[in-house]
């Protein structure tokens, strides 16, 4: 029996499964965990404590958050469009999770029968197209939740939301072509390995487009100062009628998106698990663990760096009006990410052959 | 800034007006504000607004009641400057009977009125933030009122609705220490609006939401009668304290800051300005501070003689007035409230003319409206 289980578990399929099973559990504690980061974290910027009573240091709030969303009444409005309404939520959550299963954590995990495991669900070759491909597919859960919930605030919440998220996309995709220009694969751990074997991180030599992404990933999850699809003072958001755990489905993928964006960065940026100032490869060849948790480690402090960025934004700026959003978007990012993308591609042909 | 739709565009597409409820349970309407927007996409054109949410009958319940029981409900209009209102009254009332309030009384009126004003304008601050989304501000708007609030309790016993002044003078002197700790305060609050000024004055997303939104020219600000701030933004050289002087504010050497545009930053510019104006004379209040009497005699049943009295004073929205008819009885025969927030109210539609819902958020905050002093 034992030695069945066994061999069960070493199919492919099942091994599949442990790991989806192994990543949904560690994603959805860092995305509730961030919530809690957040609040705190503005307690700190805004002089007060934030909150600390559940639990200690308020640990268990992020679950009191989930259990009271779970147990509030699910309205939905009589003039809402039913169906669109209950599903919207959903386009939100789901794509951002799936990019998960595209990011790889660490080099390649060896066991003691010197195996080796992918850090990754799935190493796909195209795997920062799937992720644009998905993030464009988010946009349609605000489209529609707005959409549907046949009122007027949400309405205009809807019609921001797209309107942003499509002209933030354009800049975010080319700043992210450059870094696929430099490292000549779409594959996200070709990246981290390309920047392993320039010995350079990319947000050196494409400051530029790192600045962009830096912008659009925070227009992206319509965060402060783009908030305004949210815009809670003035037209209360696209979620206005959602009540529940559909709010609640709102709300996680807002932050599932954070995670996600400043989990990419670092990846296209900042050498991903790369630890610096050490040749990780030749070191990978001795203490294969040993380099596969520490890379762990500092894709980690790093990814924690950029979802640090997002909140220390949100506690400093005010929010863009919607004109001058756009404006930002169509007539200073498009460019500058235009003309950088030439550049990179000039740098490329003529300079590193 | 061209705010047309482009023609060809108006001929292909049928475009229709809608109407948006904005409030009252709206969180930027600072209160039970109603506005009723007709907007052209995210413009509006067209503006209603629909008060008396909070309407409590406060000037015919003051017809109720003897000069003295009337004194606490005025501190409800604006509540977030009770003192300041509770002044207007009084002073009022003193007008009325004739009586010289002492001139150590009226330096602490002063300095407690002041002190109220950057109280009031604190919140101001951090609420207008808030609408713009810059959320820090609001946090240590209110971390540094509550110093303010602080001496104020201690020389009013009261934190919110002080009850501020007997009739003829003030009830107590500050008491022991309250100086010093006043004037390590204002030493603090100094840098303190420095840091303010630092997160948003300079702010590009502040000077873009803020600059050229909600125009309105001196011309039209004379003509619907706005006051305070709001009108000074407008560059009207116009402060009751120095037009009208009253109380000591004649002693005091103080500046009016003037805006140039009348635009929503020229209003915050403008109040930001008023709080280090108030730094400055609450010091030289306590520098000056003359010995004497508290309270002048005042006989405790009070009956004016037949007559009226209309006194007015600078409140922290703007001029608040106080018209009070006696005729001759222990309680007044009609109290008239000439509150600055209700008439400011009113420059919000020429102000709001072919703006963004956006700015429509950023435009009642720059007013600075309380909507208890709107109903009354």
């Amino acid at each position: 029996m034992i030695t069945y289980l066994y061999d069960l578990v070493k199919t492919p399929f099942v091994l599949a499964l442990i790991k989806i099973v192994i990543l949904l559990a560690v994603a959805f504690t860092v995305i509730a965990y961030i919530t809690l980061v957040e609040r705190r974290l503005l307690g700190f910027f805004q002089s007060r404590l934030g909150p600390n009573r559940v639990g200690p240091w308020g640990l268990i709030q992020p679950i009191a958050d989930g259990v009271k969303l779970f147990i509030k009444e699910d309205t939905v409005p009589i003039h809402s469009n039913s169906l669109l309404f209950r599903i919207a939520p959903i386009f939100t959550f789901f794509p951002s999770l799936v990019g998960f299963g595209v990011l790889t954590f660490a080099l390649p995990w060896v066991t003691p029968s010197s195996k080796m495991h992918l850090f990754a669900l799935a190493d796909v070759d195209l795997g920062i197209l799937l992720i644009l491909s998905l993030s464009s597919l988010g946009i349609f859960g605000l489209m529609l939740g707005g959409y549907a919930s046949g009122s007027k605030y949400p309405y205009f919440g809807g019609l921001r939301a797209c309107s942003q998220m499509l002209s933030y996309e354009i800049p975010l995709t080319l700043s992210m072509i450059t870094v696929v220009m430099m490292a000549n694969s779409f594959r996200l751990s070709d990246i981290v390995t390309a920047q392993q074997k320039y010995r350079l991180y990319f947000f050196i030599p494409l400051i530029i487009s790192f600045v962009v992404y830096l912008i659009c990933m925070i227009a992206e999850t319509n965060r402060t100062p783009f908030d305004l699809p949210e815009g809670e003072s003035e037209i209360i958001g696209f979620h206005t009628e959602y009540s529940g755990m559909r709010f609640g489905f709102y709300y996680v993928g807002e932050y599932t998106n954070v995670v996600f964006l400043s989990m990419l960065a670092p990846a296209l940026f900042l050498g991903g698990y790369d630890i610096p100032f050490v040749n990780d490869i030749a070191l990978w060849q001795v203490h294969p663990q040993l380099i596969s948790i520490l890379g762990f480690c500092s894709y980690a402090i790093k990814s924690v760096l950029f979802a640090y960025f997002y909140i220390w934004v949100r506690a400093t700026f005010p929010r863009y009006r919607y004109d001058q959003l756009l404006k930002v978007g169509w007539l200073v990012l498009l460019p500058i990410s235009l003309v950088n993308l030439f550049i990179v591609a000039g740098i490329k042909l003529f300079l590193l052959k | 800034m061209n705010n047309e739709k482009p023609s060809y565009l108006r001929e292909i597409l049928e475009t229709q007006e809608i109407e948006l409820n904005m409030g009252p349970q709206h969180p930027a309407t600072h209160g039970v504000y109603r506005a009723i927007l007709t907007l052209d996409g995210e413009r509006i054109v067209g503006l209603n607004s629909v008060i008396g949410y909070l309407h409590r009958g406060i000037e015919k319940w003051a017809e109720y009641r003897t000069y003295k029981q009337a004194t606490p409900i005025f501190d409800r209009l604006d509540y977030l400057s009770a003192v300041i209102n509770c002044h207007g009254y009084v002073g009022a009332v003193e007008k009325l009977l004739g009586v010289e309030v002492p001139k150590k009384a009226e330096y602490i009126r002063v300095i407690c009125d002041e002190l109220q004003r950057i109280a009031s304008h604190l919140i101001w601050l951090g609420t207008h933030a808030l609408d713009i989304g810059a959320m820090s501000v609001l946090f240590y708007a209110v971390r540094e009122r509550e110093p303010v609030v602080d001496l104020l309790e201690a020389q009013l016993g009261q934190r919110l609705l002080y009850n501020a002044y007997p009739i003829g003078g003030v009830r107590l002197d500050f008491p022991k220490g309250w100086v010093e700790v006043c004037r390590k305060f204002l030493k603090v609050l100094k840098g303190k609006i420095d840091d303010y000024e630092e997160l948003l004055t300079g702010n590009r997303i502040w000077r873009q939401r803020t600059i050229g939104v909600g125009y309105i020219s001196k011309e039209d600000a004379i003509a619907w009668g706005l006051s305070g701030p709001t009108l000074r933004a407008s560059n009207v050289y116009f402060d009751v304290r120095k037009s009208i002087p009253y109380s000591a504010y004649a002693d005091f050497d103080f500046e009016i800051p003037l805006g140039q545009n009348g635009d929503v930053y020229d209003r915050y510019l403008c109040r930001v300005k008023e709080m280090r104006q108030s730094v400055r004379i609450i010091e030289q209040a306590l520098d000056g501070m003359p010995e004497g009497e508290l309270k002048a005699k005042v006989s405790p049943i009070i009956r004016p003689p037949v007559g009226e009295a209309y006194f007015t004073i600078e409140g922290s929205k703007g001029q608040l007035g106080f018209y009070i008819i006696s005729d001759g009885k222990e309680k007044p025969y009609r109290v008239h409230i000439k509150s600055p927030s209700f008439i400011n109210l009113q420059g919000l539609d020429v102000m709001s003319k072919h703006q963004l819902i956006a700015d429509m958020v950023a435009l009642i905050g720059s007013i600075d409206i309380v909507l208890g002093e709107v109903d009354r």
